[in-house]
Formats: C-alpha cells, sequence, structure tokens
C-alpha cells in the first residue's frame, strides 16, 4: 500500500528574540498509510505541534518537504488542505454559530458537493449524536460537546487524511475514551490518521505505529511490539524514557532512517 | 474547488465561492454579537437622533429654566428726575427690586453667594456728559459666573437702553428734533436665506462629521473581531488548515468590516435625515427658528457611495493595525489611535467659506466629508467628485494590499509577533533588520 502522507527530513525554525535559532522540528522522516493511525508522542516542546501544523499547511517547513496525497505542503497547500481534516489542541470554534452551522460551514469551505452537504452534516450529527444539541450555540454547549462538534467538523468533507493535536487534552475519561473510539472508527474506514499525544496509554491503545519525538527529533518509529523487542521494555512509559534518555546522554543520537528502516517504512 | 471569477493572488487563488461562504459566516456570527449589533446597527440609527435631540431639549430647557427665574437687583441711590425708569423696574415681572439697606450692605458679597443677583448704582453724570440736565451714570455689578447673575445683567442693560432710547426721543423732541434727524442713520437685518437654505447649511455642518464618527464606529468592531478576536478563540489556526485561499480569507474578512461599516454610515445617515425634520424642527421653532430639513434625492447616491468608500478605508485601515493584536482588548487599543486620527480631518468641515476644492479631493476623509456636505446642500462639482472617487479607490486598494501583506507573516497570524508595528515595518518592509529575526511567510 502506497503511502498517503510521507515526510522526509522536514525541519522548521524559529527565531526567538531571547533564544535565538529554536530548531522546534529538526530533520524528521515518516511516512503514513491509509487506514493506519500513526502516533506522534512527546513531551510539550517536543516539536509535535509544529510538525502537524506543517502538514497542515499552517506553517512553511524551513526545510525537507512533505507530501499529502501527492501533493507538496508548499507547493500546493490548497490541494493539501482539501484532501486534510485538521484537529487542533483547542476545539476552537466559533462560538456564536450552532453545532449545525459549524459543520455545514466547514463542509461548503472545504469544498464538500452542495448536493451532498446536508446529508452529510445530518450524517456526522447523527452519528457523534449531536442531534440534542445541533442547534444550540457552540459557546453554550460542554467541552465535550464541542470536541463531538469539532470532530464532525474535521471530517465533514470526507478527507482521506486526517490530523488530530492531542484531541483527548481536557476531556473527561468518558469523552476520551469515546473521542479513542471514533478515531478507531476512522481506520476502519481506511483514512490515514496522525495523532499526536503525550499520553502513553492513548497512543499504546490506538497506534499502529508510534514516532518518539524529543527536542525536534524523531528517536524511534515502530511498532508498540517492535519497539517493546528493540528496548526490552514492555510499557511504553518505559520505553519513551529510554529513547529520551539515551538521546540525552553523551553522543545519543536519533534513530537514523538508515539504521532502523521503520522510521520510513509504511506500517510493519 | 475553485469558482468561476478567480484570480491569482500572493496568498493563493481569490475564490469568490469562498469568499461568499466566508464572509455569510462572519456576518451570521457577527449579527450574533451584541457589541457588533450595538455599534454597526442600533447606534447609528438610533444614538444620534437621540443625542441631538436630548441636547437641544436640553438647551431650550435650561433657557426656559432661565427665563423663569426672576433676578434679585439691589439698586442704590435711584437718579433724580427719572420715576419712570422706577416704575419701570418696579413693573417689570422678571425683576425683583431689593432695598440696598435690605441687601444688608455688603451687597456685593452678597452677589458673590449668589443670595443676590444684581447690583445697579446710578451716579451723577461726569465730565461733558454732566452738561445735559438730569444725566446719569449707570454700574451694573453681576456675578458672570453664576447663570442667574448673568442673565440679571443682560435684563439690566436691556432694560436701562430701552429707558435711554425712549428718554432721548423725549428730550430731542422738547428741542424739535425729530427721531430722523438725531439718529442719522439706522440699522436693520435681514436674512434671505428661506428656512430650507438655512436648514441645509446645519444638515451639511452635522450630517458629515457624525456620518464619519458612525462609518468608523461600524468598523471598529468587527476589525477587532476578524483579527484579534479570531486569534483569541484560537480559531485562526482552523481557518486556516481549511481548503480556503489565504487571499480569500483575507478578502472575505475585509469585505466583512468594510460592509458593517457602511452599512453603519449609510443607516446613520438614512436616521438622521428621517429623524431631523421631526425632532429639531419643532424644538427650533419653539426657540424661535423656522427651518426646513429636506435633502434633494439625488444626493443620496452619492451619500451611500460616500460611505461605502470611506467604510472601504476605515475598515482597511483598522485592519491593518488590528492584525497585530492577539487579544480583543490589545485589538481596541491599537485601533483606537487610528480612529482618532481619522476624525481629526473632519475639523476642517468647520472652516468658514470651505470649498469643495481639487485640493480638498485629494486630502482622504477631508474628501468624502465634504462630497457628502455639498451633496446634502444639493450642489454636485463633478470634477472633485471623480478625484474623490480616484483617490478613495486608490487608497482603499494599497491598505488592502498592506493588510494582506501583513497577514502572509506567520507569525503575525499565529499571533506570536512580538514586536511593534512600526519594527515590523522596518524588518519585513524596509529590511531593516538583523537575519535571525526573519520569519518566512506562511504558505498562500
Amino acid at each position: 500500500m502506497s503511502p498517503t502522507v510521507c515526510v522526509r527530513d522536514l525541519a522548521k525554525v524559529f527565531y526567538d528574540e531571547s533564544r535565538g535559532e529554536v530548531r522546534a522540528v529538526d530533520g524528521i522522516d515518516f511516512a503514513c498509510c491509509p487506514g493506519e493511525i500513526f502516533g506522534l508522542l512527546g513531551a510539550n516542546g517536543a516539536g509535535k505541534t509544529t510538525t502537524l501544523r506543517m502538514l497542515a499547511t499552517i506553517l512553511k517547513p524551513t526545510s525537507g518537504t512533505a507530501t499529502l496525497m501527492g501533493h507538496d505542503v508548499a507547493g500546493d497547500p490548497e490541494a493539501v488542505r482539501r484532501n486534510l481534516g485538521f484537529s487542533s489542541s483547542t476545539t476552537a470554534l466559533y462560538p456564536r454559530l450552532t453545532a449545525r452551522e459549524t459543520i455545514e460551514f466547514f463542509a461548503r469551505i472545504n469544498g464538500c458537493p452542495k448536493e451532498l452537504v446536508r446529508d452529510r452534516v445530518e450524517g456526522l450529527i447523527a452519528r457523534f449524536g449531536i442531534g440534542e444539541y445541533a442547534n444550540a450555540r457552540v459557546d453554550k454547549l460542554s467541552q465535550g460537546m464541542k470536541q463531538k462538534v469539532s470532530i464532525a467538523r474535521t471530517v465533514v468533507h470526507d478527507p482521506p487524511v486526517l490530523i488530530f493535536d492531542e484531541p483527548t487534552v481536557g476531556l473527561d475519561v468518558l469523552s476520551a475514551i469515546e473521542m479513542q473510539k471514533v478515531i478507531a472508527e476512522f481506520r476502519a474506514e481506511g483514512k490515514t490518521i496522525i495523532f499526536s499525544t503525550h499520553t502513553m496509554s492513548e497512543a499504546e491503545k490506538l497506534c499502529d505505529r508510534i514516532a518518539i519525538i524529543h527536542r525536534g527529533k524523531i528517536h524511534a518509529c515502530d511498532t508498540l511490539a517492535n519497539l517493546r523487542a528493540a528496548t526490552g521494555q514492555h510499557y511504553l512509559e518505559h520505553i519513551f524514557v529510554h529513547y529520551v534518555e539515551r538521546a540525552g546522554a553523551p553522543g545519543g543520537q536519533e534513530i537514523r532512517r538508515d539504521a532502523d528502516p521503520g522510521v520510513l517504512g509504511g506500517p510493519a | 474547488m475553485t469558482g468561476a471569477s478567480s484570480a491569482t493572488g500572493g496568498g493563493g487563488r481569490l475564490d469568490w465561492r469562498q469568499v461568499g461562504i466566508l464572509y455569510r459566516r462572519e456576518i451570521r456570527a457577527a449579527l450574533r454579537e451584541k457589541t457588533v449589533v450595538i455599534n454597526s446597527i442600533l447606534m447609528p440609527i438610533f444614538l444620534y437622533p437621540f443625542i441631538m435631540w436630548a441636547a437641544l431639549t436640553g438647551i431650550l430647557f435650561v433657557q426656559g429654566q432661565t427665563e423663569g427665574f426672576v433676578s434679585r437687583v439691589a439698586v442704590r441711590e435711584w437718579p433724580k428726575g427719572h420715576p419712570i425708569l422706577r416704575r419701570r423696574l418696579e413693573r417689570d415681572e422678571q425683576i425683583q427690586l431689593v432695598e440696598w439697606q435690605r441687601a444688608g450692605g455688603d451687597p456685593e458679597r452678597q452677589i458673590k453667594d449668589g443670595k443676590l443677583d444684581a447690583l445697579v448704582e446710578f451716579l451723577p453724570a461726569s465730565g461733558t456728559n454732566a452738561v445735559l440736565a438730569g444725566n446719569f451714570q449707570a454700574r451694573i455689578t453681576f456675578n458672570q459666573s453664576k447663570e442667574r447673575s448673568a442673565s440679571a445683567d443682560k435684563r439690566l442693560t436691556s432694560a436701562l437702553q430701552q429707558y435711554r432710547e425712549d428718554w432721548l426721543k423725549r428730550e430731542v423732541r422738547a428741542y424739535g428734533i425729530g427721531p430722523a434727524d438725531w439718529q442719522v442713520f439706522s440699522v436693520t437685518e435681514r436674512n434671505v436665506a428661506s428656512g430650507k437654505q438655512m436648514g441645509t447649511f446645519l444638515m451639511g455642518l452635522l450630517l458629515p462629521i457624525l456620518f464619519v464618527v458612525m462609518v468608523a464606529m461600524g468598523c471598529f468592531y468587527p476589525a477587532v473581531d476578524a483579527t484579534a478576536g479570531e486569534r483569541e478563540r484560537n480559531t485562526w489556526e482552523t481557518l486556516m488548515s481549511t481548503a480556503a485561499s489565504r487571499v480569500s480569507i483575507v478578502t472575505a474578512k475585509y469585505l466583512y468590516v468594510a460592509s458593517l461599516g457602511g452599512l453603519a454610515g449609510i443607516l446613520n445617515l438614512a436616521a438622521m435625515a428621517a429623524t431631523i425634520e421631526p425632532i429639531f424642527a419643532p424644538l427650533l421653532a419653539e426657540a424661535g427658528g423656522t427651518l426646513e430639513f429636506a435633502m434633494p434625492l439625488a444626493a443620496l447616491p452619492l451619500m451611500a457611495l460616500a460611505a461605502l468608500l470611506l467604510a472601504g478605508f476605515v475598515a482597511a485601515g483598522m485592519m491593518i493595525f488590528a492584525s497585530f493584536a492577539r487579544t480583543f482588548k490589545e485589538g481596541q487599543a491599537m485601533i483606537t489611535p487610528f480612529y482618532i486620527v481619522i476624525l481629526l480631518p473632519v475639523m476642517f468641515l468647520q472652516v468658514p467659506g470651505l470649498k469643495f476644492t481639487l485640493l480638498l479631493a485629494l486630502l482622504p476623509i477631508v474628501n468624502v466629508t465634504m462630497m457628502v456636505r455639498t451633496a446634502i446642500s444639493g450642489t454636485f462639482h463633478w470634477v472633485p467628485i471623480i478625484v474623490t472617487l480616484t483617490v478613495s479607490v486608490a487608497l482603499i486598494a494599497v491598505c488592502i494590499r498592506l493588510a494582506a501583506f501583513i497577514l502572509q507573516f506567520e507569525d503575525v497570524v499565529l499571533g506570536s509577533y512580538s514586536g511593534s508595528f512600526n519594527q515590523f515595518f522596518q524588518e519585513r518592509v524596509f529590511g531593516r533588520t538583523r537575519p535571525r529575526k526573519r520569519v518566512p511567510h506562511i504558505i498562500g
């Protein structure tokens, strides 16, 4: 199966008055295929969000390339965005629109054919159980309700690639479980899902492959089983610490793509 | 997913279909926002007609109150040979005479304290004036800082002047001289302006100022909402990850701000035009004026155009400043100086005899307000009007281009740019910066 998302040597450098040059993302490589959940696991500030923002064409890469459904993020950003559903770490919805209006707006702006908009919107309202509050303004909704609306608006134009940036942040346990279930359903529908988190259990439960990202570099990228085998650790938490400590140790380096085929390859 | 009428731009393709979708979303959300509805719709309709009505009613009320006061006047030494003067002042219902002795001996103190309104002292005439028998001097002491005392001064002065006129007439008649001989020349006033012309003149002074204020007010909150508000809600990122191009997003936002500003201007003009006659004419009639307020129909399209031009410029200007704001409060603080600056040129309108010349047609804001002013009076200077249109459209184009340029920078859009407006131009426009501070453009 050919990858839908290919990232090669992608880097993003920011310039900060106080810190000078900050390499938020430092030459990362990975690829994802349809029907796969690819997890970016890292601590806060590791470079997860910057990576996802570059894939969503919100930020321009400083160097390297990334393609989504064959479209280059720098060369053809609008085509990339047409094939993408991006859910940021905040629900970030328009408070003065109703849930239904919100979903409908994102369907239209993302180019969903006019004749399909109504069916798509109503279908998602039914699927996510939004019906009871579909006509309520977003600012009146609870965080869990907002998150459902946010997911509905992310997928309403039926994009082949979905990016979720820490989707369960701020959710209660039940809402978080429901969110994980929904993401798994999207995988079953054959969508490519890139998912960032710093919650180990979530990554363990959902991800087909996990990339451990630390200080802008990917230090490991493989299935959970292979990561366990490579490190001799069972829990992902310990696996994560293993790689982070190795990266911080003298002479410690990220896993090179020539040293680990899993970094660039599709699902193992 | 491109519309039929697409054009290329720095931030991707301008897609009018996307612009339409984004614009409708902005307007729909704005019309549910109390602040926007109040400032862009309700205030233009109700505020200024109400304020003007309240102000005029207030003035008339104060005038009425002042006229209702009885002036307490102490008199010192009535002049000999002028009993008629005393009788006149005693009969005057607006003047209450207080005996000098009853004034407590220190009337000046009492005037300062507001217990007495004025003191009249009749003194013997001095110098050449003393030649005429029965002549005298009158000295009025009053307190200008007290309305009631100032009013007493006016009443006394008027009464004494009237008495002097009558006395002179009587005296010269005794010498066989008629009023026409001793008055030599007389002055009479005649205002050739009709009530309608006076009404138009007053509207021309008043309406353009309120018009600029209202257009700016109408743009203010939408401009902040469309930029800093979007950032504060974290919806910029969501919006930028949609299939809409950057240029479509900026265009829709600009049209949203400009249309609400234009709407505010048009609503204000319509409200003022509709209420000025029924509100002001009866009030002015009470005050003794006879004014007619009528706006020529031919002026209406030109005024609507003026509202759109002004809104187009103000919207772009405000968006430029609000682009740097990270929060709604910051946006308000950044736009306020621009708001004040655009109101300053309107002061020009108060210069007497100001004509809509080509030079004025080159000055932003002033040109549009002069266009409105002359249109209200029913005169259309077509050459300055065409220059005004050209200058306004050019200015709007420059401002939109500048706003689009600013919003191409990812750090500005995402609210991480920490420099000032001036620094931004130094760095990004003139390139006066250290290389490490440069931040690349976002992807279009």
